[in-house]
Protein backbone atom coordinates (compact mmCIF):
# COMPACT_ATOMS: atom_id res chain seq x y z
CA UNK A 1 0.00 0.00 0.00
CA UNK A 2 0.96 3.32 -0.91
CA UNK A 3 -0.48 6.39 1.77
CA UNK A 4 -0.84 9.59 0.27
CA UNK A 5 -1.79 12.88 2.00
CA UNK A 6 -2.49 15.84 -0.32
CA UNK A 7 -3.66 19.74 0.16
CA UNK A 8 -4.09 22.64 -2.30
CA UNK A 9 -5.47 26.25 -2.40
CA UNK A 10 -3.34 26.75 1.08
CA UNK A 11 -2.92 30.68 0.40
CA UNK A 12 0.00 31.15 2.74
CA UNK A 13 2.23 34.19 3.88
CA UNK A 14 3.46 34.97 7.17
CA UNK A 15 0.99 35.32 8.48
CA UNK A 16 -0.22 32.01 8.76
CA UNK A 17 3.14 30.05 9.23
CA UNK A 18 2.98 27.57 11.42
CA UNK A 19 -0.75 27.24 11.42
CA UNK A 20 -0.24 23.64 9.55
CA UNK A 21 2.55 22.58 11.41
CA UNK A 22 1.27 20.61 14.39
CA UNK A 23 -0.83 18.73 11.69
CA UNK A 24 2.70 18.10 9.45
CA UNK A 25 4.67 17.23 12.55
CA UNK A 26 2.78 13.69 12.20
CA UNK A 27 2.87 13.25 8.49
CA UNK A 28 4.57 10.25 8.78
CA UNK A 29 2.17 8.45 10.82
CA UNK A 30 -0.24 9.60 8.28
CA UNK A 31 1.95 9.06 4.63
CA UNK A 32 4.48 8.41 2.58
CA UNK A 33 4.53 11.67 0.16
CA UNK A 34 2.55 15.10 0.36
CA UNK A 35 1.25 16.42 -2.66
CA UNK A 36 0.72 20.01 -3.04
CA UNK A 37 -2.06 20.88 -5.67
CA UNK A 38 -1.19 24.60 -5.97
CA UNK A 39 -2.40 28.09 -5.11
CA UNK A 40 0.52 27.27 -2.35
CA UNK A 41 0.81 31.43 -1.67
CA UNK A 42 -1.67 34.26 -2.05
CA UNK A 43 -0.80 36.39 -4.62
CA UNK A 44 2.78 34.99 -5.74
CA UNK A 45 5.31 36.92 -4.34
CA UNK A 46 8.74 35.62 -3.07
CA UNK A 47 8.18 36.71 0.38
CA UNK A 48 5.24 34.21 0.11
CA UNK A 49 7.25 31.55 -1.23
CA UNK A 50 9.80 31.80 1.71
CA UNK A 51 7.08 31.62 4.27
CA UNK A 52 5.80 28.28 2.14
CA UNK A 53 8.91 27.07 2.34
CA UNK A 54 9.18 27.48 6.26
CA UNK A 55 6.16 25.36 6.33
CA UNK A 56 6.41 22.86 4.28
CA UNK A 57 10.21 22.46 3.67
CA UNK A 58 12.06 20.18 5.86
CA UNK A 59 9.15 17.40 6.31
CA UNK A 60 10.23 13.83 7.27
CA UNK A 61 8.42 12.69 3.86
CA UNK A 62 8.74 13.85 0.41
CA UNK A 63 6.93 17.15 -0.79
CA UNK A 64 5.77 17.68 -4.72
CA UNK A 65 3.55 20.20 -5.96
CA UNK A 66 2.34 22.23 -8.70
CA UNK A 67 1.60 25.92 -8.40
CA UNK A 68 -1.61 27.53 -9.18
CA UNK A 69 -2.95 30.94 -10.83
CA UNK A 70 -2.23 32.81 -7.63
CA UNK A 71 1.28 31.57 -7.73
CA UNK A 72 1.63 33.06 -11.25
CA UNK A 73 -0.09 36.74 -10.14
CA UNK A 74 3.40 38.92 -9.79
CA UNK A 75 4.77 37.52 -12.56
CA UNK A 76 7.94 35.73 -9.96
CA UNK A 77 7.29 32.24 -11.24
CA UNK A 78 11.07 31.32 -11.52
CA UNK A 79 12.26 33.03 -8.12
CA UNK A 80 9.32 31.25 -6.79
CA UNK A 81 10.53 27.97 -7.78
CA UNK A 82 13.98 28.44 -6.55
CA UNK A 83 12.61 29.51 -3.14
CA UNK A 84 10.69 26.35 -2.84
CA UNK A 85 13.10 23.81 -4.71
CA UNK A 86 15.73 25.32 -2.25
CA UNK A 87 14.14 24.25 0.79
CA UNK A 88 13.50 20.45 -0.76
CA UNK A 89 10.31 20.73 -2.53
CA UNK A 90 10.23 19.40 -5.68
CA UNK A 91 7.65 21.51 -8.68
CA UNK A 92 6.39 20.37 -11.27
CA UNK A 93 5.48 21.85 -14.37
CA UNK A 94 4.49 19.66 -17.36
CA UNK A 95 7.50 17.14 -15.46
CA UNK A 96 6.93 13.85 -13.25
CA UNK A 97 9.23 12.36 -10.39
CA UNK A 98 9.34 8.99 -9.22
CA UNK A 99 8.87 8.89 -5.16
CA UNK A 100 10.11 5.57 -4.14
CA UNK A 101 7.88 4.42 -0.98
CA UNK A 102 8.03 1.10 1.58
CA UNK A 103 4.63 0.27 -0.61
CA UNK A 104 6.28 0.97 -4.21
CA UNK A 105 7.57 3.11 -7.06
CA UNK A 106 5.34 5.73 -6.76
CA UNK A 107 4.90 8.59 -10.11
CA UNK A 108 3.64 11.86 -10.15
CA UNK A 109 3.09 13.57 -13.36
CA UNK A 110 2.32 17.53 -12.34
CA UNK A 111 1.17 20.26 -14.08
CA UNK A 112 -0.83 23.29 -13.46
CA UNK A 113 -3.18 22.77 -16.47
CA UNK A 114 -5.76 25.74 -16.97
CA UNK A 115 -9.20 26.56 -18.04
CA UNK A 116 -11.39 26.29 -20.92
CA UNK A 117 -14.69 24.23 -19.85
CA UNK A 118 -15.86 20.11 -20.34
CA UNK A 119 -16.87 18.52 -22.76
CA UNK A 120 -19.78 19.80 -25.08
CA UNK A 121 -19.28 23.04 -23.46
CA UNK A 122 -15.73 23.70 -24.09
CA UNK A 123 -14.34 26.92 -25.40
CA UNK A 124 -12.76 25.99 -29.21
CA UNK A 125 -9.28 26.18 -30.96
CA UNK A 126 -11.16 29.18 -33.04
CA UNK A 127 -11.29 33.25 -33.33
CA UNK A 128 -9.09 35.44 -31.89
CA UNK A 129 -5.71 34.79 -31.24
CA UNK A 130 -6.95 35.35 -27.16
CA UNK A 131 -9.12 32.59 -27.67
CA UNK A 132 -6.90 30.43 -29.61
CA UNK A 133 -4.23 31.35 -26.88
CA UNK A 134 -6.46 30.40 -24.41
CA UNK A 135 -7.28 27.24 -25.28
CA UNK A 136 -3.88 25.99 -26.96
CA UNK A 137 -2.65 26.81 -23.34
CA UNK A 138 -4.66 24.09 -22.23
CA UNK A 139 -4.21 21.50 -24.79
CA UNK A 140 -0.34 21.71 -24.40
CA UNK A 141 -0.52 21.76 -20.72
CA UNK A 142 -3.07 18.24 -21.08
CA UNK A 143 -0.63 17.28 -23.68
CA UNK A 144 2.31 17.37 -21.39
CA UNK A 145 0.65 16.05 -18.94
CA UNK A 146 -0.43 12.91 -21.22
CA UNK A 147 2.71 12.44 -22.11
CA UNK A 148 4.58 12.44 -18.84
CA UNK A 149 1.75 9.98 -17.44
CA UNK A 150 2.40 7.37 -20.07
CA UNK A 151 5.96 8.14 -20.14
CA UNK A 152 6.64 7.34 -15.88
CA UNK A 153 8.30 4.06 -14.73
CA UNK A 154 6.40 2.83 -11.63
CA UNK A 155 4.00 1.25 -9.62
CA UNK A 156 1.52 3.62 -9.55
CA UNK A 157 0.71 6.92 -11.14
CA UNK A 158 -0.92 9.92 -10.19
CA UNK A 159 -1.86 13.00 -12.00
CA UNK A 160 -1.18 15.87 -9.78
CA UNK A 161 -3.04 19.82 -11.18
CA UNK A 162 -4.42 22.85 -9.77
CA UNK A 163 -6.93 22.89 -12.47
CA UNK A 164 -10.00 20.76 -12.53
CA UNK A 165 -10.07 17.35 -15.21
CA UNK A 166 -13.85 16.73 -14.80
CA UNK A 167 -16.69 18.77 -13.62
CA UNK A 168 -17.87 16.21 -11.01
CA UNK A 169 -15.68 17.82 -8.35
CA UNK A 170 -16.68 21.61 -9.12
CA UNK A 171 -20.00 20.90 -7.82
CA UNK A 172 -21.25 23.60 -5.08
CA UNK A 173 -19.64 26.13 -7.61
CA UNK A 174 -21.34 28.31 -10.15
CA UNK A 175 -22.03 26.42 -13.30
CA UNK A 176 -21.08 29.75 -14.83
CA UNK A 177 -17.67 29.86 -13.71
CA UNK A 178 -16.59 26.24 -14.52
CA UNK A 179 -14.96 27.16 -17.77
CA UNK A 180 -12.45 29.10 -15.85
CA UNK A 181 -12.02 26.11 -13.16
CA UNK A 182 -10.64 23.19 -15.32
CA UNK A 183 -11.24 21.54 -18.48
CA UNK A 184 -11.95 18.08 -20.02
CA UNK A 185 -8.10 17.63 -21.87
CA UNK A 186 -6.90 17.18 -18.48
CA UNK A 187 -9.14 14.42 -17.79
CA UNK A 188 -8.36 13.01 -21.28
CA UNK A 189 -4.98 13.28 -20.57
CA UNK A 190 -5.22 11.35 -17.48
CA UNK A 191 -7.35 8.73 -19.22
CA UNK A 192 -4.70 7.78 -21.64
CA UNK A 193 -2.36 6.20 -19.22
CA UNK A 194 -3.61 3.75 -16.64
CA UNK A 195 -3.61 6.31 -13.98
CA UNK A 196 -4.61 5.40 -10.32
CA UNK A 197 -5.70 8.92 -8.90
CA UNK A 198 -5.90 12.48 -10.06
CA UNK A 199 -5.75 15.10 -7.36
CA UNK A 200 -6.51 18.80 -7.76
CA UNK A 201 -7.28 22.15 -6.10
CA UNK A 202 -8.47 25.90 -7.08
CA UNK A 203 -12.13 24.71 -6.58
CA UNK A 204 -12.46 25.94 -3.28
CA UNK A 205 -16.95 25.47 -3.57
CA UNK A 206 -16.51 22.34 -5.02
CA UNK A 207 -16.81 18.71 -3.64
CA UNK A 208 -14.03 15.82 -3.07
CA UNK A 209 -14.78 13.02 -5.36
CA UNK A 210 -15.51 12.35 -8.69
CA UNK A 211 -14.10 10.17 -11.59
CA UNK A 212 -13.03 10.63 -14.98
CA UNK A 213 -15.23 9.01 -18.25
CA UNK A 214 -11.93 6.34 -17.74
CA UNK A 215 -12.74 5.52 -14.13
CA UNK A 216 -9.83 7.27 -12.96
CA UNK A 217 -10.86 8.76 -9.36
CA UNK A 218 -10.32 12.70 -8.92
CA UNK A 219 -10.04 13.85 -5.29
CA UNK A 220 -10.36 17.89 -5.30
CA UNK A 221 -8.04 18.62 -1.51
CA UNK A 222 -8.81 22.52 -2.09
CA UNK A 223 -8.16 23.38 1.54
CA UNK A 224 -11.48 25.14 2.17
CA UNK A 225 -13.68 21.57 0.68
CA UNK A 226 -11.41 19.38 2.80
CA UNK A 227 -11.63 21.25 5.68
CA UNK A 228 -8.42 19.78 8.04
CA UNK A 229 -4.47 20.02 7.46
CA UNK A 230 -4.50 17.14 4.60
CA UNK A 231 -6.43 13.99 3.17
CA UNK A 232 -4.79 10.91 3.33
CA UNK A 233 -5.53 8.15 0.29
CA UNK A 234 -4.05 4.62 0.79
CA UNK A 235 -3.81 3.24 -2.61
CA UNK A 236 -2.66 -0.75 -3.18
CA UNK A 237 0.56 -0.48 -5.20
CA UNK A 238 -0.87 -3.26 -8.33
CA UNK A 239 -3.60 -0.85 -9.78
CA UNK B 1 -23.24 39.78 11.92
CA UNK B 2 -23.36 43.31 10.30
CA UNK B 3 -20.49 44.41 10.42
CA UNK B 4 -21.00 48.26 8.80
CA UNK B 5 -24.72 49.86 9.68
CA UNK B 6 -24.69 53.54 7.83
CA UNK B 7 -27.15 55.42 8.50
CA UNK B 8 -28.31 55.50 4.73
CA UNK B 9 -27.35 52.89 2.54
CA UNK B 10 -27.36 52.43 -1.34
CA UNK B 11 -29.39 50.60 -3.44
CA UNK B 12 -27.68 46.97 -4.03
CA UNK B 13 -27.23 46.06 -7.56
CA UNK B 14 -25.49 43.90 -9.70
CA UNK B 15 -22.91 46.47 -10.31
CA UNK B 16 -22.40 46.90 -7.18
CA UNK B 17 -21.95 43.14 -6.42
CA UNK B 18 -19.36 42.65 -8.78
CA UNK B 19 -17.30 45.73 -7.98
CA UNK B 20 -17.31 44.15 -4.37
CA UNK B 21 -16.09 40.75 -5.66
CA UNK B 22 -13.31 42.36 -8.16
CA UNK B 23 -12.13 44.40 -5.04
CA UNK B 24 -11.73 40.92 -2.98
CA UNK B 25 -10.18 38.99 -6.05
CA UNK B 26 -7.79 41.82 -7.76
CA UNK B 27 -6.60 43.73 -4.46
CA UNK B 28 -3.25 41.90 -4.40
CA UNK B 29 -3.36 41.68 -0.21
CA UNK B 30 -6.80 40.11 -0.60
CA UNK B 31 -6.53 38.26 -3.67
CA UNK B 32 -9.90 36.32 -2.42
CA UNK B 33 -11.79 34.41 -4.98
CA UNK B 34 -13.67 31.92 -2.93
CA UNK B 35 -16.08 34.37 -1.27
CA UNK B 36 -20.34 34.22 -1.32
CA UNK B 37 -21.66 37.72 -2.12
CA UNK B 38 -25.71 37.82 -1.88
CA UNK B 39 -27.71 40.78 -1.58
CA UNK B 40 -30.93 40.69 0.42
CA UNK B 41 -33.07 44.17 0.58
CA UNK B 42 -30.48 46.80 1.66
CA UNK B 43 -28.23 44.31 3.07
CA UNK B 44 -24.70 42.75 1.24
CA UNK B 45 -24.07 39.57 2.98
CA UNK B 46 -20.42 38.13 2.61
CA UNK B 47 -20.39 34.47 3.16
CA UNK B 48 -17.51 32.02 2.55
CA UNK B 49 -14.03 30.82 4.56
CA UNK B 50 -10.36 32.60 4.48
CA UNK B 51 -7.53 31.37 5.99
CA UNK B 52 -7.66 33.55 9.52
CA UNK B 53 -9.04 36.11 11.65
CA UNK B 54 -6.35 38.87 10.74
CA UNK B 55 -7.46 38.15 6.40
CA UNK B 56 -11.50 38.18 7.41
CA UNK B 57 -10.98 41.97 9.44
CA UNK B 58 -8.53 43.13 6.29
CA UNK B 59 -11.50 42.20 3.86
CA UNK B 60 -13.83 44.02 6.27
CA UNK B 61 -12.00 46.85 6.66
CA UNK B 62 -11.34 47.08 3.03
CA UNK B 63 -14.94 47.10 1.49
CA UNK B 64 -15.80 48.81 4.32
CA UNK B 65 -13.42 51.56 3.04
CA UNK B 66 -14.37 51.44 -0.45
CA UNK B 67 -18.04 50.92 0.05
CA UNK B 68 -19.02 53.08 3.17
CA UNK B 69 -22.44 53.57 2.22
CA UNK B 70 -23.23 49.47 1.79
CA UNK B 71 -25.00 47.70 5.22
CA UNK B 72 -22.72 44.84 4.98
CA UNK B 73 -23.27 41.42 7.33
CA UNK B 74 -20.50 38.92 7.48
CA UNK B 75 -20.70 35.32 7.72
CA UNK B 76 -17.02 34.16 6.86
CA UNK B 77 -15.17 31.74 8.76
CA UNK B 78 -11.88 30.00 8.99
CA UNK B 79 -11.19 27.03 7.50
CA UNK B 80 -9.92 24.17 9.99
CA UNK B 81 -6.30 23.26 10.13
CA UNK B 82 -6.54 19.72 12.08
CA UNK B 83 -4.86 16.24 11.31
CA UNK B 84 -7.16 13.82 9.88
CA UNK B 85 -8.36 11.40 11.81
CA UNK B 86 -9.32 9.13 8.58
CA UNK B 87 -7.60 8.17 5.43
CA UNK B 88 -9.54 6.89 2.49
CA UNK B 89 -8.91 3.57 1.55
CA UNK B 90 -9.04 3.13 -2.51
CA UNK B 91 -8.75 -0.06 -3.46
Amino acid sequence: MIRIAAVGDVHLDWDLVGRFRPALEHLPNHADVLLLAGDLTRHGTVSEARSVAAEFGGLQVPVVTVLGNHDYHCDEVPELIAVLEEAGITVLEGASTVVECPGGRLGIAGVKGFGGGFAGRSASEFGEPEMKDFIRTTQAAADRLGTELRELDCDLRIALTHYAPVPDTLAGEPLEIYPFLGSYLLGQAIDSAPTALAIHGHAHKGTERGTTPGGVRVRNVAHPVIKQAYSVFHLPNHH
Amino acid sequence: MIENDPAETRELDEYLEAAVHRLLAEEADLAEQGIDLTRHKNTLILSGEVESDQRREEMIRRVREEFPDVRLLVDIGVTRVQEPTQAEELA
